[in-house]
């Protein structure tokens, strides 16, 4: 039940995107073509569900007992641009057809501040590696689902006419808005 | 090969540079922020527990040796002085409740040996069942209190649990359990130390 | 390249970040919700990207190519580890306010984005008025957008309250859809006066003139990819 709870909360309530403002970037530069929210969320869900794993054991087993707390952003950043490195090329050298579809995306990820925000956003919960863990997959799915629901709607955009001052960015931060109000409707479901 | 160790030495002298820079910066600021948590999370707990204070407890704080502890482990023991003379003390403590631990301020005076009352920190307990702890109903009812008496009926003590959140209600008690015991211990070192 | 006083006022109007250089959204949604969380959070990337931009700038020509993401990232994320512990000693309860979104200036776009566009490629005294304009320029965005959503949002200003009691404030601005919408008009307000302006000088209209993530790498590649796809699928289709 609680699992379930998580999940719930952390896909719809506190949508990362919609709700925590993280990972913003991709989510609107970037969303205009389906099969590439697609393969850039499934990017963003691998990498942030291995990052938190490897950032918390790092944090729980290193940092702490050497009283390093105080420097968790700058080892937190460099093991996660570390990780992606080493994930693309891994992915490149043993599995090729994924590294086809998801490879390319792995560059852009390092910036990302949803990899880092979840790293971080697990610590200061205080969450255990378990908890941590489900946590990253339900956020990551969150992230999935808005990135890839915001490129479905983008796409129709391409035929629709908006005025030219509101084309590009504003509207999708306004139809951000629309859907993030949407989102906001979740909030009954748990409150 | 002469890149790659290019690489390494760059790499390692930026790094290298900054873990100097910043932990010369932690060793400086870390009394400061101490010192501004506990303004921020523990004196606003403090002062709701004594509303009339002459002193600054957060500035007169001392830190004793935890009963029980290892040796680095200390406990912060906050004094409530009127004209110089010690009247009550503070600490905090902590119990594990639904959520996570439950942090209370636990004001005791010190001629008495009573509770004057307590007040949550942090917790981490459901939003409007197990938070309840934090509200006056429950809090209230360790004002007066004895040591002995500060516990929950059910261990023999007179505090009520809060019915559906009684998971939260024991890691509060739990949490002023912890400082009655601490001070009963550290007592007399706590009165030759403020008088 | 310009001199030091264009280098500096260009990140006031001309290239004002994020609304006409679109870099660093996470942040603007996220801390507008007073005037004085945008000052704050504005103050920090202050201090961060112009120390990041001069320290980049001069050690800009030992950094081998291979590695200088990496370095930009280690110096960055040093100052920003820096600034969590002043925030923390000398601005608390700010430091509360803004949480997880300090430490995530590391990953702020515009750090990373002015590194690698300007201090990468300019001497440390242009590098220091570009990092300062851009800063300067970030933050009075952020408190216009904070004061925009205070105001009306929680009818204060600074925490002032400014229309009395009878004032119902429009709450859905200080919520999170509120700051898309918000960012949004406003961008498009910015996109608004460059067809004008443009318009009235006779000009032609500069194509790439929107408000996009052209500052920011990972985006530009993101469009490439984009563009990759949707010529596959259309080569298929033929």
């Amino acid at each position: 039940m609680d699992i379930f709870l998580l999940f719930i909360s952390a896909i719809f309530v506190n949508n990362i995107l919609l709700a925590q403002y993280l990972g913003n970037c991709p989510y609107l530069g970037c969303s205009k073509e389906k099969s590439v929210a697609i393969g850039m969320g499934a990017a963003v869900l691998f990498v942030i569900v291995l990052a938190t794993v490897i950032t918390f054991l790092i944090q729980k087993y290193i940092m702490n007992p050497f009283h390093l707390g105080y420097l968790q952003t700058i080892i937190f950043i460099l093991v996660i641009a570390a990780l992606v490195q080493f994930v693309e090329m891994f992915l490149k050298k043993m599995v090729p057809p994924l590294y086809k579809s998801l490879g390319i995306y792995l560059p852009l990820i390092t910036t990302n501040c949803a990899v880092l925000g979840v790293a971080i956003l697990v610590q200061r919960k205080e969450f255990d590696l378990w908890t941590s863990f489900l946590y990253a997959i339900a956020a990551s799915v969150g992230f999935l689902l808005a990135i890839v629901l915001m490129a479905g709607i983008r796409e129709r955009f391409v035929v629709t006419r908006i005025p030219r001052s509101m084309q590009g960015v504003p509207s999708g931060l306004v139809m951000a808005g629309i859907m993030s109000l949407a989102f906001l409707a979740f909030k009954g479901m748990i409150a | 090969m002469m890149e790659i160790v290019r690489m390494i030495v760059v790499l390692s002298l930026i790094t290298g540079t900054a873990g100097f820079v910043l932990s010369g910066l932690k060793v400086w600021t870390s009394p400061i922020i101490e010192s501004q948590v506990l303004t921020y999370v523990q004196g606003p707990a403090i002062k709701q527990v004594f509303s009339d204070m002459a002193n600054d407890p957060i500035a007169d704080r001392k830190k004793f040796p935890k009963p029980g502890g290892g040796p680095e482990d200390q406990v912060i023991v906050f004094p409530i002085l009127k004209d110089g003379k010690l009247k009550a003390v503070a600490l905090e403590g902590a119990g594990k409740g639904y959520g996570g631990d439950v942090n209370v301020i636990v004001g005791v005076d010190t001629s008495t040996d009573t509770v004057v009352g307590i007040s949550i920190t942090t917790h981490k307990e459901t939003p409007g069942i197990g938070s309840r702890v934090s509200e006056p109903g429950f809090t209230k009812q360790f004002r007066g209190r004895t040591l002995a008496q500060a516990k929950l009926k059910k261990e023999g003590g007179a505090i009520d649990a809060i019915s559906g959140a009684t998971f939260s209600s024991i890691g509060a008690s739990e949490a002023v359990k912890q400082v009655t015991s601490w001070y009963t211990a550290l007592k007399d070192s706590i009165k030759t130390t403020w008088q | 390249m310009g001199s030091v006083a264009s280098e500096f006022t260009k990140g006031l109007w001309k290239e004002i970040p994020p609304f006409r250089l679109v870099l660093g959204l996470c942040p603007t949604l996220a801390v507008t919700t007073s005037a004085e969380n945008g000052l704050g959070m504005g103050a920090a990337v202050i201090f961060v990207l112009a120390l990041s931009n001069v320290l980049i700038s001069l050690v800009r020509s030992i950094i081998p190519k291979k590695v200088r993401i990496a370095c930009f990232i280690a110096i960055a994320a040093s100052l920003v580890v820096a600034v969590e512990m002043l925030m923390q000693a000398f601005a608390y309860p700010l430091y509360q306010q803004l949480g997880i979104f300090v430490p995530l200036i590391v990953v702020n776009c515009i750090i990373l984005g002015r590194a690698e566009a300007f201090a990468a490629k300019n001497p440390p005294h242009l590098a220091l008025a570009d990092g300062l304009g851009m800063g300067i320029g970030f933050t009075l965005s952020l408190t216009f957008l904070g004061s925009l959503r205070e105001i009306f949002g929680a009818g204060t200003w600074f925490g002032h309250s400014l229309f009395g009691p009878n004032y119902h404030p429009f709450s859905f601005l200080v919520q999170a859809p509120g700051a898309f919408v918000c960012l949004g008009i406003i961008l498009a307000g910015m996109n608004f006066l460059s067809i004008w302006q443009a318009k009235r000088k006779g000009l032609e209209l500069d194509p790439n003139f929107d408000a996009g993530c052209k500052g920011c790498m990972a985006c530009k590649k993101m469009d490439e990819i984009a563009a990759q796809k949707r010529l596959e699928r259309l080569g298929a289709k033929a």
